[in-house]
């Protein structure tokens, strides 16, 4: 089989000649441009800050919204006619959609830059570029201080599904507390395959880019078009259930330094906000019937904390157990593997021998790989591990609300709410 | 409730202190960076598979074939316009390689054609790069254009190049051009 195949031709070989004209021929001059990407990208990061301005002004300061403790509005301001409504957070959405979708086809996302980054902490000959950089650190930044703004409308992912959203059905809290682990094992399987170069699979994976880029695989255009259509009855079903970056965005808002308030008024109960919020953040009242002995709390609470080592150890060895068949993902394993198994010459195969490379190297270099799958599968079995922990143990506590409550980690700061309240329609 | 705001207040510092120090050695790489990174194929590893042009993103590859007229021997009989073992040498379709009729001759003198790549009609499947490397001086080699690529996070292809041929370059070399034979 081999003997029949085509020499590898490594560059110019000069079989002829380089003629000598005659006829005064001038060889032509070809120019192969190259985008000024750099600009692009800068502008990127700019809109990027100037957007998320626009949520934080738009949740926190506008006078034309209630949330405002200071709410005095001018009958004949400037956007008087749509006070109290998130206006400016769907002029972001539309911004977004258009400006990052469709224009910068969707890419680099903040959502995929996690990638980029695991990759430039772990392999130190790959470049990060400091606009990934940026675009993976500003929002967590700006979840440090005014929550997930970037989720509100800046994200094209959040925003288009946001402008499609019509109605709310809400899923069970139990089935939805447990779909929220999901993000965060798609986000402990992307650092897996990033952190051994084998993968982008937020990236493979992007189920909108496609839609923003009218083409591309089949299969992922019908997935982005399922969520879509999904979107219109359930809110953001790729944020809520989905994305990884909103579970690390969510960790920070938690201890963000101001958080969205539905109003500024005291809550009467009425929930309209509840059924409004597309992410199912706002938590309704709940009455602790059968208040527990301090004690037994605390000593449950103890146990949990405990377990919550076994479980990422357990998580740990789950995933390490695993990680031959996981390293699969890698090029060269797979070739490894074809070139055992391969019974037709294929492709891969046949430029494997093409290039000379021995089977004895290619092996030491997957043994390699799957060391480094070993220890990947264990941080990444552990992050699972530690999230279900931490999730079990806060299904244990419960806690007493006389109102109804932003939850700061799973609010995006779309301003629906703002609408809905009536006591936002009071006028001092 | 004081506890709780200093376990918020914690919390923050934490998360925060966290940030920063990931941001501070994040940008200590970033700085060493020469400029933007770009896909490109290096003409030197491709053994044009032809998988460029069925797996980019893009409806029509970004990866186009390049042809350098300071390599190229301006052959009349040349492996990259015509199919290997071709009856007639004429320019009736089914004597070209080219499936999309992207490669253009033009008559420069006896006994020299110059060929040029009709950049759009071209479609990346590297066919005629197979036949010049394989019977000529290897003077059309594929490239990625960047100026049609998208400049994905990954590139598609690179995943599924058989020879690892698509690599990141700095945007100072953004191609991988044949100068010289």
């Amino acid at each position: 089989m081999l003997a029949c195949l085509i020499p590898a031709v490594a560059g110019a070989v000069a079989r002829f000649p380089k003629p000598d004209f005659t006829s005064g021929y001038q060889y032509p001059e070809i120019v192969h441009g190259v985008p000024f990407e750099t600009l692009w990208s800068w502008v990127d990061v700019v809109l990027l800050v100037v957007m998320m301005g626009v949520v934080v002004w738009a949740v926190y300061y506008n006078p034309n919204l209630a949330s405002n403790p200071n709410f005095n509005p001018n009958p004949n301001g400037w956007l008087s006619k749509e006070k109290r409504s998130r206006v400016a957070v769907v002029a972001v959405s539309v911004v977004s959609v258009l400006y990052f979708g469709f224009f910068r086809s969707g890419c680099v996302c903040s959502v995929g830059a996690i990638q980029n980054v695991v990759l430039a902490l772990t392999d130190s000959s790959y470049h990060l570029p400091w606009v990934v950089l940026l675009v993976f650190l500003l929002p967590l930044v700006a979840a440090l201080f005014f929550g997930r703004v970037f989720c509100g409308g800046v994200c094209p992912f959040g925003a288009l599904q946001d402008l499609v959203n019509v109605r709310n059905l809400r899923i069970s809290r139990a089935v939805s507390g447990a779909l929220s682990v999901i993000p965060w094992i798609y986000l402990a399987f992307a650092i897996l395959y990033a952190a051994t170069r084998s993968q982008f699979i937020i990236c493979r994976f992007d189920p909108f880019i496609g839609i923003f880029r009218l083409g591309g695989d089949v299969g992922m255009i019908v997935f982005g078009a399922v969520l879509l259509l999904l979107s219109v009855f359930v809110g953001r079903p790729f944020c809520q259930f989905l994305c990884p970056y909103g579970a690390l965005l969510g960790l920070f808002s938690r201890v963000a330094r101001r958080k969205v308030e539905v109003t500024p008024h005291p809550c009467i109960n009425c929930t309209l906000c509840h059924d409004v919020c597309p992410m199912d953040a706002i938590r309704p009242p709940e009455a602790n019937k059968n208040p527990e002995h301090r004690q037994r709390g605390m000593k449950r609470v103890l146990l949990y904390m405990v377990m919550l080592p076994l479980f990422m150890v357990a998580g740990a060895l789950l995933l390490a157990s695993q990680s031959q068949t996981l390293s699969i993902a890698h090029k060269d394993v797979r070739l490894y593997t074809l070139l055992q198994h391969a019974d037709e010459p294929l492709a891969e195969v046949e430029a494997f021998h093409e290039m000379g490379r021995s089977e004895e190297e290619l092996k030491v270099k997957v043994e390699e790989v799957q060391r480094q799958y070993w220890i990947w599968s264990l941080v990444a079995g552990g992050l699972i591990g530690c999230v279900v922990g931490i999730k079990l143990l806060s299904l244990t506590l419960k806690r007493t609300r006389k109102t109804y409550e932003v939850d700061a980690s799973a609010c995006v700061a779309c301003a629906k709410c703002f609408n809905y309240c009536p006591q936002n329609k009071k006028i001092n | 409730m004081e506890r709780r705001k200093f376990l918020a207040t914690c919390g923050t510092l934490l998360a925060g202190g966290s940030l920063a120090a990931m941001g501070s050695v994040l940008a200590v790489k970033a700085s060493r960076n020469e400029g933007d990174m770009m896909w490109q194929i290096d003409p030197e590893k491709c053994v044009q598979c032809g998988r460029c042009q069925t797996e980019c993103v893009l409806p029509v590859s970004a990866v186009k074939c390049f042809h350098a007229n300071q390599v190229c021997g301006y052959c009349d009989l040349c492996g990259g316009y015509y199919r290997a073992n071709v009856k007639e040498l004429n320019t009736a379709a089914e004597n070209m390689m080219c499936p999309t009729g992207a490669i253009q001759r033009k008559f420069v003198e006896e006994p020299y054609f110059e060929y040029t790549i009709d950049e759009e009609l071209c479609n990346g499947c590297g066919k005629c790069v197979k036949g010049c490397s394989s019977f000529g001086n290897g003077s059309l080699f594929l490239q990625i254009q960047q100026e049609r690529c998208l400049g994905c996070n990954e590139c598609k292809i690179s995943k599924v190049c058989v020879s690892g041929a698509i690599q990141r370059v700095p945007v100072g070399t953004a191609y991988k051009l044949k100068e010289h034979a």
